[in-house]
C-alpha cells in the first residue's frame, strides 16, 4: 500500500482497516503523532490529509487518498513552522504529549483565520485537551506566531 | 332534566369524543396527513434531527448519553455548515464509521443542515410546512426533497448507523414513496 507522508511516497504492508496513526507510528516510524485516546476525543493524533487537519486514529489508512503531514513535515528549509517557533518561544509545553496535535490543530486555524480571536481560537482548539491545563500559553502561542506571520 | 335524559346526553357527548378522536392526526382520514405522519416520524427522529438544529451546536442522544446534549468539543456549524475552521465535522467524521468502540460515526460530506432547516424540537406543523418552503428547504421540489432522502449518503447514513446506534424508523426508500405520496396527496400539514 502507499502512502505519502511529508512528501515522501512510502510503500507499507498492512491491512487497509488499520488506522492511519498505526500506521505511522509502527510501519513508518513516525512518532510525532500520538495515541491518546483511539476515538477522536482528545486530538493528540491529529495529522493533515491534504491540508485539513484529521484525527489519525480514526481514518482508516485504506480511506486516505490524499496526502499526509504530520508536525514532523512542518518546518521547511532548516527553519521551525512560525507555530512551532512560538511554542518554544511561549515555553508552551508542560509534559508536551499532546502539543503535536495542538501544533497541527494550531496550524490549520491560522491557514484559515490568520489573525484569530479568542473566540476564534477556542473554537479550533477544544477538540484538543490538554491534561496539563497549558491552554492560557497555547492561545498566547496562537498569537505570537499570528503576529510573526503578519510581520514576515 | 331526568335520570334517563343525562345518560342520553352525556353517551352522545362521549360519541362525539370519539368522533372527534377518531379524525385525530393519528387516524388521519386525509391519505396525504397519513403519509405525512410516517415522514414526520422519520424527520423528528434523533438520528435526522440532531443535526437539523437551529442553533450552532449538533445534539448527541443515545442509551449512554442520558439526556440529549450538545455536542462535545464546542463543535459548531461554523459559517459554512462544515464546521469551524480548525475543527472541521471530517476532522473526526470520515466517509465510514470508525471501527473504534464510541469512535466517531462516519459518512461522506459530515455537515449540518442549514439553520432554516431546522427539525430539532419543532412541531410537525412546523417541520411540515418548512418542508414545502422553498425558502427554507433549499429551493426544492418536492419531488427533489424526495429523491435527495432516497439517494443522498449522509441521510441515508441515517437508516444504516452503525452498531450501537438506533436507526431512523423505516428506510430511505419507504420515506422516498410516502413523500411521494404526500406530494400526490396535496402535501397537507397537520393543525399542530
Amino acid at each position: 500500500m502507499k502512502l505519502n507522508v511529508n512528501g515522501r511516497e512510502h510503500e507499507i504492508d498492512v491491512e487497509p482497516e488499520m488506522p492511519l496513526l498505526w500506521a505511522l507510528r509502527d510501519a513508518l516510524d513516525i512518532r510525532g503523532p500520538k495515541f491518546g485516546c483511539g476515538i477522536a476525543q482528545c486530538g493528540a493524533c491529529t495529522v493533515f490529509i491534504d491540508g485539513a487537519p484529521v484525527r489519525s486514529c480514526s481514518v482508516t489508512v485504506g480511506e486516505v487518498s490524499g496526502a499526509v503531514t504530520t508536525i514532523e513535515g512542518l518546518a521547511a528549509d532548516g527553519r521551525l513552522h512560525p507555530v512551532q517557533q512560538a511554542w518554544i518561544d511561549e515555553q508552551v509545553a508542560q509534559c508536551g504529549y499532546c502539543q503535536a496535535g495542538q501544533i497541527m490543530t494550531a496550524v490549520a486555524l491560522l491557514q484559515a483565520v490568520p489573525e484569530p480571536t479568542d473566540e476564534d481560537i477556542d473554537n479550533a482548539m477544544s477538540g484538543n485537551l490538554c491534561r496539563c491545563g497549558t491552554y492560557p500559553r497555547i492561545r498566547a502561542a496562537i498569537k505570537r506566531a499570528a503576529s510573526a506571520t503578519a510581520g514576515a | 332534566m331526568t335520570d334517563r335524559r343525562r345518560t342520553f346526553v352525556g353517551l352522545a357527548g362521549l360519541g362525539l369524543a370519539v368522533a372527534l378522536i377518531s379524525v385525530g392526526p393519528g387516524h388521519a382520514q386525509d391519505p396525504g396527513l397519513d403519509a405525512w405522519q410516517g415522514i414526520y416520524a422519520v424527520f423528528s427522529h434523533p438520528r435526522c434531527a440532531n443535526c437539523h438544529v437551529e442553533d450552532a451546536r449538533p445534539r448527541w442522544s443515545g442509551a449512554h448519553y442520558g439526556k440529549t446534549r450538545v455536542h462535545g468539543m464546542n463543535v459548531q456549524r461554523g459559517a459554512d455548515g462544515l464546521g469551524n475552521p480548525g475543527l472541521r465535522c471530517t476532522t473526526c467524521h470520515q466517509e465510514e464509521n470508525a471501527a473504534q468502540l464510541h469512535g466517531p460515526p462516519g459518512a461522506p460530506a459530515w455537515h449540518l443542515a442549514p439553520a432554516e432547516m431546522a427539525w430539532w424540537q419543532k412541531s410537525s406543523k412546523e417541520i411540515c410546512e418548512q418542508v414545502k418552503d422553498p425558502a427554507r428547504n433549499g429551493n426544492r421540489t418536492l419531488e427533489e426533497i424526495a429523491v435527495h432522502v432516497r439517494d443522498d449518503d449522509l441521510v441515508g447514513w441515517g437508516w444504516a448507523p452503525g452498531k450501537g446506534r438506533e436507526p431512523a424508523p423505516g428506510s430511505a426508500e419507504e420515506t422516498y414513496r410516502l413523500l411521494q405520496q404526500w406530494s400526490a396527496a396535496g402535501a397537507p400539514c397537520p393543525a399542530e
